[in-house]
């Protein structure tokens, strides 16, 4: 394949360098409303649902969409739009399930809900995984980042008469250092603001390409005809060819992919945790699904369907034996003029940028709380009680984004050998999504999940997908659906299949047992042969030790049968392991952590019973009272009984300026009311936190 | 042409398939009462989820047919 370098002009690069300061400064202004690690991480839980449906649109689209989806585009149509139109068989689970049981439980992070909902040692494990899972798509990310840039480079920068050769590898190093310190610095309002920004960019830059492209090719019935007709179909093969297919479509990405991005991938909850309310947060995820993504296909797949057209028309323009990641690059160079590409590149590199920092912002969000803080509970450098002060938990954020950076670019080598992006990925999600995907799911919406059922699903179950990945024509193919066996990257699609139906065993099967596994468990604390465990410990560490080797090293020591008894048996260990020691109160540890009890879940994050009745939004003058500083707001009885409002319901208050997004609000609690109506009396606190200017009207409404 | 194969089995797939998940939830939040049918909001909701699946699959129906007879 041919590799493209030295594309653009000076213009172009100038343009770039502008956008990204401009992003830059955009970006820093907003840091003034990171007051403490609650505004850095979820934005002070303030803001509307247009601003976050964009921020969403930003996080989504520029990791990797535009160059993978542009490639699939060019080689099989229009069918390369699937990934963006299959998203909304989990929305239910996701609006009514998983959305509200994160809000009102009030977790910081997704381990943390594990912890409450099962044990610490549930959390460790999460915490692994979700780190493993962040980290893994930051150095996607990058891998990407590298591809679109690559391609304006020159083959190598003379320097005082020494060559140096521009690498993918190098440019993705050069590029991650840039990044780092942007992240450093940026804080989630300023990520969503310069979201929205780069949003809109993008998808300004997307469908600009787009048409200009049907332009090119004489209009849309010229572009329509040139394409062939297997070309046009929504979607892919059913089974074939490997490399991409309907059937591997959906189970890697409508199921796995799907469930992945909605309900695991922290900087997607961390957006819908920046909401101001859970029903702001369903419209967000309606309109993005609905709306967004149908639109967002075209944006990132349409570079690739019009150079597929340009192709057709005259292959010396787009050489149909081009490089398919280079593809979306090439045809802006060729559609725009000097200036306007370097803005969709800007669009482009600037927005995979903003991806890179919500990620790594995550991942920074589970160290603090996820890895520093317990680590410094055991260490007894903290207590339980306590949280670390704002200022020392702002560096320890600061300094893991670091490192957390670094950890990307290192996941970069894992991803760098597939012929495309969109395969790297798929493999990606393919393998790390099931075991957290059935954690999560079972978690939240089967209240008889147990700790050990969830422990047994991931030990148990990454030893089984390991041992499907080093066996896999013997135990993925019977599954494939008739999918060509490709010896190199053997079904990067269906082994999310073969995941899926090992986690899901595992998890269904620990589940329906518990009562025998607790006799068990039982019989011996009672018989005092507490010995016994140590060497069911040790056999089930060493059969995962050695399903770890095999898989990693490619050893053929051990037949298949072999490995996969002994990994069985050891998952039924770790399920009487799990159960033998760990601690669980089923009934406490459900209470408002499952969907069987959201109501109580409200409850709990009220402080008091909800009130249900739906009330107006009213407009109102704020006055400040300077001698008290309590949580509290007055408004006047009319008022209240226009918003349907009691003394200790909870109230949002906002700027009423719209287009401000919620940036000015505050949440708060309604005190007694007085009579001045069109009143609201705030203190201090509100004042620092909403940033309300003296004589704007502020909006109020009662949340429950 | 494009066979049965390649164009509408990928569809029954995705809406058979997906649409076991997709039901499975709505039974789902609405036997827990996370959906309350009392409230008009969640009533709102219930008609955007149902609406937002037949809406991908008029969609995907539609560039099937495109792509076939147009």
């Amino acid at each position: 394949m041919e590799q493209i370098h030295n594309i653009g002009t000076q213009l172009d690069w100038a343009v770039l360098v502008i956008y990204m300061i401009t992003m830059l400064l955009f970006g820093s202004y907003f840091a003034k409303y990171n007051k403490d690690t609650n505004d850095f991480f979820f934005g002070g839980r303030r803001f509307s649902w247009w601003l976050i449906a964009m921020s969403i649109v930003a996080t989504g689209i520029s990791s990797h969409s535009f160059i993978k989806y542009s490639a699939m585009g060019f080689k099989y149509g229009f069918s390369s739009s699937m990934s963006y139109m299959n998203d909304w068989f989990f929305v239910p689970l996701f609006m009514f399930g998983w959305l509200p049981i994160i809000i009102y439980s009030r977790i910081r992070s997704i381990p943390e809900y594990f912890e409450r909902r099962f044990s610490p040692f549930a959390r460790f494990l999460v915490t692994v995984l979700q780190l493993l899972y962040l980290i893994g798509y930051v150095g996607i990310g990058f891998l990407t980042m590298g591809k679109a840039i690559m391609p304006l480079m020159p083959e190598y920068f003379s320097f005082f008469g020494y060559q140096i050769h521009v690498t993918l590898m190098g440019l993705i190093w050069v590029t991650a250092a840039i990044t780092g310190i942007y992240i450093t610095f940026g804080g989630q309002t300023a990520v969503i603001f310069t979201d929205l920004v780069q949003g809109t960019m993008l998808l300004v830059a997307g469908l600009l390409v787009f048409f200009l492209g049907i332009s090119y090719v004489g209009g849309w019935d010229s572009f329509w005809n040139l394409l062939p007709k297997s070309w046009k179909l929504p979607f892919a093969g059913f089974n074939e060819p490997a490399e991409f297919n309907s059937v591997g479509t959906f189970w890697e990405d409508a199921i796995a992919g799907s469930v992945g991005f909605l309900f695991m991938n922290m900087g997607l909850i961390m957006r819908f945790m920046a909401t101001k309310s859970v029903h702001e947060g369903r419209k967000a995820a309606a309109a993005n699904v609905l709306f967004m993504l149908p639109i967002s296909a075209i944006v990132v797949g349409g570079g690739g369907w019009v150079a597929k057209a340009i192709s057709v028309m005259n292959p010396s323009i787009i050489p149909p034996d081009i490089n398919p990641d280079s593809v979306f690059i090439v045809v802006s160079n060729i559609l725009t003029g000097p200036g306007v590409f370097g803005f969709v590149v800007a669009a482009i590199a600037a927005a995979l940028m903003s991806t890179v920092s919500t990620l790594v912002n995550a991942a920074s969000a589970i160290y603090v709380n996820d890895v520093d803080r317990p680590i410094r509970i055991w260490l007894k450098k903290l207590s339980r009680d306590k949280h670390l002060p704002e200022k020392k938990a702002m560096l320890v954020a600061r300094i893991s984004t670091v490192g957390l950076t670094l950890l990307g670019v290192l996941a970069v080598y894992a991803f760098v050998s597939y012929p495309t992006v969109y395969q790297a990925h798929a493999f990606f999600h393919a393998t790390l999504t099931p075991p957290l995907m059935v954690a999560i799911f079972f978690g939240a919406f089967w209240k008889k999940f147990t700790p050990a059922g969830l422990i047994t699903t991931v030990i148990g179950g990454i030893s089984l997908m390991l041992l499907g990945n080093r066996f896999p024509y013997e135990l993925i193919r019977p599954i494939a659906h008739g999918t060509p066996y490709d010896p190199v990257h053997p079904y990067t699609y269906m082994s999310a299949l073969y995941n899926l139906i090992v986690c899901v065993s595992l998890a269904v099967l620990t589940t329906v047992f518990r009562r025998q596994l607790k006799k068990l468990s039982d019989i011996i604390i009672d018989s005092k042969k507490h010995f016994i465990m140590y060497p069911i410990i040790g056999f089930t560490v060493i059969v995962v030790v050695v399903d770890i080797l095999v898989a990693v090293l490619k050893l053929e020591t051990f037949s298949l049968e072999l490995l996969l008894t002994s990994t069985i048996l050891a998952s039924f260990f770790v399920a009487l392991i799990s159960t033998h020691y760990i601690k669980y109160d089923a009934e406490r540890q459900t209470q408002g952590l499952t969907i069987w009890s959201i109501n109580k879940a409200m409850e709990m994050y009220k402080g008091k019973k909800v009130n249900e009745r739906e009330g107006e939004v009213v407009k109102v003058h704020w006055k400040l009272i300077k001698d008290d500083n309590d949580d509290v707001v007055n408004f006047s009885e009319r008022d209240m009984h226009k918003m349907a409002a009691e003394v200790g319901d909870l109230v949002y208050i906002s700027d009423a300026r719209k287009y401000l997004g919620g940036l000015k609000s505050v949440h708060s609690v309604y005190g007694e009311p007085h009579n001045e109506d069109g009143i609201v009396y705030i203190r201090k606190r509100h004042l620092e936190h909403g940033l309300f200017v003296d004589g704007r009207i502020l909006i109020a409404e009662k949340e429950m | 042409m494009p066979t049965f194969f390649n164009s509408w089995l990928p569809f029954i797939y995705l809406y058979v398939g997906g649409g076991i998940f997709f039901i499975a939830g709505l039974i789902l939040i609405r036997k827990t009462k996370a959906l309350d049918m009392r409230l008009k909001r969640h009533r709102f909701w219930w008609k955007v989820l149902i609406f937002g699946y037949f809406y991908f699959m008029a969609i995907h129906a539609f560039l099937i047919i495109a792509a076939l007879y147009l």
